[in-house]
């Protein structure tokens, strides 16, 4: 039966002695209690406090869906109202907050929509408070209000900091909730957000860890007073926090006037209810839309560190590579496992990512394709089972590590997942909800200095929440669309992103080629050309993937197009414009023609894949390029219809020179500049490329052969032979299971003792009692 | 009958259908239909002006004579701007940035989308754009956005430019540059560089830069906006003049204008035309103000339910808010439009059991006019709310609007059982009557939170319910609110044609302004802020003035209304106050602005959240002008007494109601006489809406032909 029947009908007379009695748990206890309880009936019976009936929803489900109607419909509302306070262009127009309704022990019930990556992070603060005793010292009392943004309590990175507010009934906690805001400048070694450059936690900026911040409903003095001390953007830091405290009290006073019309028992039974049934609805969406079985895919992306335009410790100055191998495995129950044995160690870069960020980060994910709905509450967490070896970068062993863009690694990680699950819906016959992944969501336009209104300002452009998106099994992917983390993405009008960065705009266009190509292809991603305008003592950076295309396609189509940087500093930009000559405007189509440079004297010009860069010196007249990413594609790109080729052409989405290689297309160009692509000769020239293929290829075991001996000698570049030496040491299975596919010696091993690299805090690792 | 003395033309020519209404002096009203006649489409509102005129036995020509006004409200624009229909319109924006229009912006791929299909990434779309990439061009230029120019006008692109278009064979010419709403002088240098262009090869191509039209900050919005403005608005001018003119050849005597998204009609002679693309559900708002203005209500929840959706919108201090940047067609746009939201939860909407979770799930798509699975004729197979209205016998299923639709309860009963009770393990009854609860629960909601979100207390208000379908769920979803009253108009099912004739003849134009007063500010910085917003209120004063000019009124007719935008510093979301001043320029009118906008924000957001530290900000300037026209009378009718007349009374019919089947009484609206007193359970029936009175609620019809519904035990 569910949680102790006694906490779920308590007497009038006891609740009005509660109001005196210490303990601010149900019926006397503490929280801590009720966190320890929660968890042992969960685990001793598999359903979330031991609820094997649903009992309110089954005796009158209406009155169910009406409770659950109204918490949701006021927390989406709480959401939408208080996101009008902010100043922030991040959090108002491209809507990176979220609200969440917890149980006491810090279980989320109800969210509304955003970044609800932040469902599960809130909660781990909250658990957190309540393991650490937080109701006798410094106290839970009605009116307070709690800041955490450590990421080692319970964070993605920095930037998104929480405002949690306790919900009282008669002297009981009955819950909390919970307020996030993507803030623009934590303070840390570089502007931004999501700075590059710190290589340790402490680095990282401002980190409040689960502190009281106010009582009364009122913000106490000393915090304000800190906190405005310790970041660049100090109006933007208020008004985000006013905005969350806004939201958090909506949603309290909702939460009261709920319990005061269905009574705080049927409340007190709701939110355990609706909590076991996420748990089911999970489990019945995968039944019904996939078939059990292993799928198992892998992502790669870069940490180009070791080069002049990184300016971080020698420790930290190498290069590196992220691995992610996955495997979901889904039972015939419905039951899923995510498994992530063979990761590759964290590292000292600001991209590693807590284990509570990377469970809970997954729903953001599942709701764009495997649960679209509204009901997502640690249910889904409690349904499925997560494998995340200790000490790779999503479960680091070391309090030390950075994570200011821990999100360099998820989306690079989580792309695959989409391939998998996708792989699931095509067999059970689920053709539209097929997506091939996920553009690496960059580039960061980050920097900072003195803005366009002379005050000290950081810049963190959210162009990026509209990259390609993958390929689907029956269309192609959409064009600047979207990213991985927010499914309602936008790129925001030119005009308010001037009105936020101290640069104008020379281009704003879509960009060919990127777009992994397939019969279905990737979405193309844009780039907006950028020409810093009225600031001081500036600085900006580059921050995405470069070397590396993070993601792959799927069933025969391309990975979408990795990145690369172009920035020019000293032009003559000025003295073109009193001339009426022509200089770069628009986009960069085809980067191998360098067409900027064609218009340009510049004394530095920047083009190359080093797309990491750390605070480089940016004048009036100086220019960047904000390349925005596509997404992978789906199928041989030699199944796509000529008419599409030639949409692409027409519209430059693909170059010539690609619609001819890759697609094998046969085409004309008007006196108009029209392409027209021949169907027929575009067969034949097919055909040939068919043939091409076959002579081309060879017997796979031929090619393992070749390839085993590479490997037994352990020829590969450095980064590669760092990235599998950690995840061989960090999963002994990964090793046996490694040397067993390669059919290796048992003695053959690879570990970082041997490669001519610092490798700085692996060694603690090997001490560190687990 | 021809004694009739009609007094409001209203007209609503949708795509299939053009509906009219006329309205005489005692407010009574015929609703006449005829098809739409797409290309002329004064022939078929002739034709539907003369069906309802059959009512009361009179022809056009005796009646249009008498017409003191008449509206027009259409959705040819609409349709022409949806089935991408319009003129091949060139645009010209700045060289780089020529893929901006065809990008969109992303969130145009789930506009109008539900809440899990925003989340659901695989259904997003964008729809064509209005202007492809081959009538695009570039030219070089750019202005910050403090108005200083950065780069010159590349003077000598402009001509190349234009004429490859007019070579491309467009019909219109639209310019939109980057902050020309701050700094107007190159995108007017490029329009008369393209007028002249045009002139030069003897071509009769319309031009229009976008800080002619709509000189508003967000370059995607007012881009959008312009282009309609040439694609689908400007072209519909000439099916407004031809409306006109056919009206006044039949005698009427007055000029025909256009219902606004701001919500007042304006000429079809208006500049910006394009703000007439809005039809249909702000008609019922603008009715709402003016219902209250009459009776002296001034803050008043507006709520309409057809068959597709709620439509909820407040009126505050007499007022509704407006949305400066809203989105219609999937397009995010530069109009003022009405305030108002809309959930998709109508008496059409489909019911459903999520199979994963076996939750209920109302809407969001509908059966519209298929009306459920009761009506064997409209095909549908997912049961609907009005299949449950049918199976609790709300609904006679005999006299469904006036009898012209029969509807099957068997089939309705079937429907709910397979679809709904057995898979939740209910009865038929309790099962259909949860779907109503819980329908009116979640609107209540939305009602409440809309009250709410804005700072208020339903205690404030009143609400008026109209629609096909509101009266049937009014008591539903007003029940606990402790609204101070709640008004069902008996003409509820034609109360928004009723609105469109009560629609003021108002102009309202908006400026973008960027003016920053920092807290400590001294007084020559706060004039010198006055001075700014007061030139702008000038500007377009007579921008207002000119269009009034056009049908031939001079200024002193005209009544002006001043309104400002202000933030604190930095935010980017603005408050619309009206100036408590008619002129500003001292320190102590600084204080009185910026007193107005301090109580508005600490209401709508909380008293927390208030931030004067950081100094305020004024992002617009607004002039409303409206003139005095004839509009509707309120019906008036002597009081009769309590007791209704005896054949008003249609008998008994079985309800299920919460549980058991009661007898409720049913009476005949018509019948009713103002006096009268109803208590629940009964059903007020008319041809074209159910006005449902549940156990526990009274109501009284007053001497306007209004229903006050009650809450007996409260």
């Amino acid at each position: 039966m569910a949680i102790r029947q006694g906490d779920l009908s308590n007497k009038q007379e006891e609740l009005l002695t509660q109001q005196y009695r210490r303990a601010i748990g149900w019926n006397g206890k503490t929280l801590k209690e009720m966190r320890a309880e929660i968890d042992q009936i969960t685990q001793e019976t598999g359903h979330y406090a031991g609820l094997k009936e649903l009992v309110l929803k089954e005796q009158d489900p209406i009155r169910f869906e009406k409770m659950f109607a109204k918490l949701r419909g006021g927390l989406v509302h709480a959401r939408e109202t208080a996101k009008r306070v902010a100043a922030s262009p991040i959090v108002e127009q491209e809507g990176e907050l979220c609200f969440t309704l917890y149980t006491p022990e810090g279980d989320s019930v109800v969210t509304s929509t955003g970044i609800i990556i932040h469902v599960g992070t809130m909660g781990a603060a909250i658990k957190y408070m309540v393991n650490h005793d937080y109701e006798v010292n410094p106290g839970i009392e009605p009116g307070d209000i709690f800041c955490n943004n450590d990421c080692q309590i319970g964070n993605v990175h920095p930037c998104d900091v929480h405002t949690i507010v306790p919900i009282f009934w008669a002297g009981e906690v009955v819950g909390w909730v919970g307020g996030v805001t993507h803030v623009i400048d934590t303070g840390a070694t570089g502007p931004g957000s999501m700075t590059v450059g710190p290589v340790t936690r402490y680095d990282d900026g401002y980190q409040v860890a689960c502190r009281k911040i106010g009582r009364n409903d009122t913000l106490l003095q000393d915090w304000v007073i800190e906190s405005q001390r310790s970041v660049r953007t100090t109006k933007y830091w208020l008004l985000d926090e006013r905005t969350r405290i806004a939201g958090c009290h909506m949603i309290r006073d909702l939460v009261l006037s709920l319990i005061a019309e269905e009574g705080v028992d049927a409340y007190k039974q709701f939110i355990r209810e609706v909590i076991e049934e996420g748990r089911r609805g999970l489990i019945n969406r995968i039944k019904a839309v996939t078939i059990p079985g292993k799928y198992r895919q892998v992502g790669f992306v870069d940490v180009p560190y070791r080069h002049s335009d990184v300016e971080v410790p020698p420790y930290a100055k190498v290069d590196t590579i992220m691995h992610a191998p996955s495997e979901i495995t889904i039972h015939r129950n419905g039951q899923m496992e995510l498994n992530f044995d063979g990761s590759s160690r964290w590292g000292w870069h600001s991209y590693n990512a807590t284990t509570v960020s990377f469970t809970s980060g997954i729903w953001v994910m599942m709701t764009q394709t495997l649960i679209p709905n509204d009901r997502i509450n640690d249910g889904a967490y409690f349904a499925t089972k997560f494998q995340l070896p200790y000490g790779a970068w999503m479960n680091p062993d070391d309090i030390r590590t950075a994570h200011s863009y821990a999100w360099h690694f998820l989306v690079s990680a989580w792309s695959p997942l989409w391939r998998g699950l996708s792989r699931a819906y095509f067999s059970r016959g689920y053709l539209e909800e097929v997506n091939a992944g996920n553009a690496n969501t960059s580039n960061w336009m980050q920097g900072g200095g003195y803005n366009q209104y002379n005050d000290i300002h950081a810049i963190n452009s959210f162009e990026a929440a509209a990259e390609g998106t993958g390929a689907g099994a029956v269309k192609d992917g959409l064009d600047h669309a979207a990213a991985i983390w927010n499914p309602e993405g936008d790129m925001g009008d030119m005009e308010i992103w001037e009105l936020a960065e101290p640069l104008v705009y020379l281009g704003r266009s879509i960009k060919p080629n990127t777009g992994g190509y397939g019969k279905y292809r990737g979405g193309c991603g844009y780039e907006t050309l950028r020409m810093v305008w009225g600031s001081r003592d500036w600085t900006m950076f580059f921050m995405g993937n470069g070397y590396i295309t993070s993601d792959c396609g799927l069933m025969g189509g391309y990975p979408a197009a990795s990145g690369y940087r172009f920035e020019a500093h000293g032009t003559d930009l000025k003295e073109r414009f009193e001339k009426q000559l022509p200089f770069p405007r628009g986009g960069d189509p085809n980067p191998a023609e360098h067409k900027y440079e064609q218009c340009l004297e510049a004394k530095v010009v920047k083009r190359d894949k080093q797309t990491i860069t750390t605070e480089a010196i940016f004048e009036d007249y100086d220019l960047y390029l904000n390349y925005l990413r596509g997404g992978p594609g789906f199928g041989d790109p030699l199944e796509r219809r000529p008419e599409d080729i030639e949409k692409d052409l027409n519209g430059g989405y693909v170059l010539p020179e690609y619609a001819e290689k890759v697609y094998g297309a046969v085409f004309t160009v008007d006196n108009r500049g029209k392409y027209h692509v021949d169907p027929e000769k575009t067969e034949q020239a097919r055909q040939a490329i068919r043939k091409e293929r076959l002579q081309r290829g060879r017997p796979t075991r031929e090619w393992m052969a070749e390839e085993r001996g590479r490997i037994e000698r352990k020829e590969a570049s450095l980064p590669v032979r760092h990235m599998y030496a950690t995840s061989f040491e960090i999963t002994e299975k990964f090793l046996t299971e490694f040397r067993a596919f390669w059919n290796l010696p048992e003695t053959w091993n690879l570990s970082e003792d041997e490669l001519e690299m610092p490798t700085f805090g692996s060694g603690h690792k090997k001490s560190h009692a687990r | 009958m021809a004694s009739r003395k009609t007094q409001i033309l209203a007209i609503d020519a949708g795509g299939t259908m053009t509906d009219t209404f006329i309205i005489d002096d005692h407010g009574e009203f015929v609703v006449g239909k005829a098809q739409t006649t797409p290309g002329d489409e004064s022939i078929g509102l002739l034709h539907s002006a003369a069906d309802a005129l059959t009512f009361w036995d009179m022809t056009v020509e005796e009646a249009f004579p008498q017409l003191l006004t008449g509206v027009y409200s259409g959705t040819a624009m609409l349709n022409r701007l949806v089935s991408r229909k319009g003129r091949k319109v060139g645009l010209i924006v700045n060289k780089g940035m020529e893929d901006f229009h065809r990008m969109g912006r992303a969130i145009q791929s789930y506009l109008g989308y539900s809440y899990s299909d925003r989340l659901h990434l695989n259904t997003h779309r964008y729809d064509p754009p209005l202007v492809p990439k081959e009538w695009t061009r570039g030219v070089t230029e750019r202005i910050d956005l403090f108005g200083n120019v950065v780069i010159p006008l590349y003077e000598h692109e402009v001509e190349p430019a234009v004429t490859e278009l007019i070579e491309e064979g467009v019909e219109a010419i639209v310019i939109s540059l980057l902050h020309s709403y701050k700094n107007p002088v190159h995108e007017r240098r490029v329009r008369d560089i393209a007028k002249a262009t045009i002139q030069k090869k003897g071509k009769d191509i319309p031009v229009f830069a976008s800080v002619d039209y709509y000189p508003v900050r967000k370059e995607t919005h007012r881009t959008n906006t312009t282009i309609i403005e040439a694609y689908a608005a400007d072209p519909s001018r000439h099916t407004l003049e031809l409306v006109d003119k056919r009206i006044k050849e039949k005698g009427a005597n007055f000029d025909v204008r256009v219902m606004a998204s701001h919500g007042g009609t304006i000429s079809i002679k208006a500049n910006e035309l394009a703000r007439t693309l809005v039809s249909g559900p702000i008609g019922g708002v603008v009715g709402g103000r003016y219902l209250g203005e009459q009776l002296g209500i001034k803050n008043i929840v507006c709520s309409d339910i057809g068959g597709t959706s709620f439509d909820i919108a407040l009126i505050t201090q007499g007022d509704f808010t407006i949305d400066t940047s809203p989105d219609m067609a999937r397009l995010v746009l530069s109009l003022p439009l009405v305030a108002m939201d809309s959930v998709g939860a109508g008496t059409g909407s489909f019911v459903r059991v999520d199979p994963y979770t076996k939750s209920i799930v109302l809407g969001p798509d509908s059966a519209g006019y298929r009306v459920g699975v009761c009506y064997p004729e409209g095909g549908i197979d997912t049961i609907t709310v009005s299949d449950c209205h049918v199976v609790l016998g709300l609904i006679n299923p005999d006299n469904f609007l006036g009898g012209q639709v029969k509807l099957d309860r068997e089939r309705a009963y079937q429907g709910v059982k397979e679809q709904l009770a057995d898979p939740l393990g209910l009865s038929v009854e309790a099962a259909a009557f949860g779907v109503i609860q819980l329908l009116e629960s979640q609107l209540r909601n939305y009602l409440e939170s809309l009250v709410m979100g804005k700072g208020y207390s339903p205690t404030q208000f009143a609400c008026f319910s109209y629609g096909g379908g509101g009266p049937l769920h009014t008591a539903g979803y007003v029940k606990g609110l402790g609204f101070e009253d709640v008004l069902v108009p008996a003409w509820a099912a034609g109360f928004s044609a009723f609105g469109c004739g009560a629609a003021d003849f108002e102009y309202r134009y908006d400026k973008t302004l960027d003016i920053n007063v920092a807290s400590e500010a001294t007084a020559d910085e706060k004039e010198d802020a006055l001075a700014t917003l007061q030139d702008a209120w000038t500007e377009l004063t007579e921008k207002v003035q000119q269009e009034f000019e056009k049908n031939g009124f001079n200024s002193s007719e005209v009544q002006f209304r001043l309104y400002f935008r202000m933030q604190y510093q930095g935010q980017l979301n603005d408050l619309e106050i009206e100036a408590p001043l008619a002129k500003v320029n001292s320190v102590e009118d600084w204080d009185k602005l910026t007193y107005a906008f301090e109580e508005t924000y600490s209401r709508v957001y909380a008293k927390a959240a208030r931030s004067p530290e950081l100094g305020y900000s004024i992002t617009g300037a607004i002039v409303r002008g409206s003139v005095d026209v004839p509009k509707p009378k309120i019906p008036e009718e002597p009081y009769v007494g309590e007791i209704p007349p005896k054949e008003a009374f249609q008998g008994k019919r079985r309800v299920y109601w919460d549980g058991e089947w009661v007898e409720a009484d049913i009476w005949e609206m018509e019948a009713l006489q103002a006096g009268n007193w109803i208590r629940g359970l009964a059903i007020i029936e008319s041809p074209a809406t159910t006005f449902v009175v549940p156990p526990g609620f009274e109501t009284v019809l007053d001497t306007h032909r209004i229903f006050h519904l009650r809450e007996v035990n409260r």
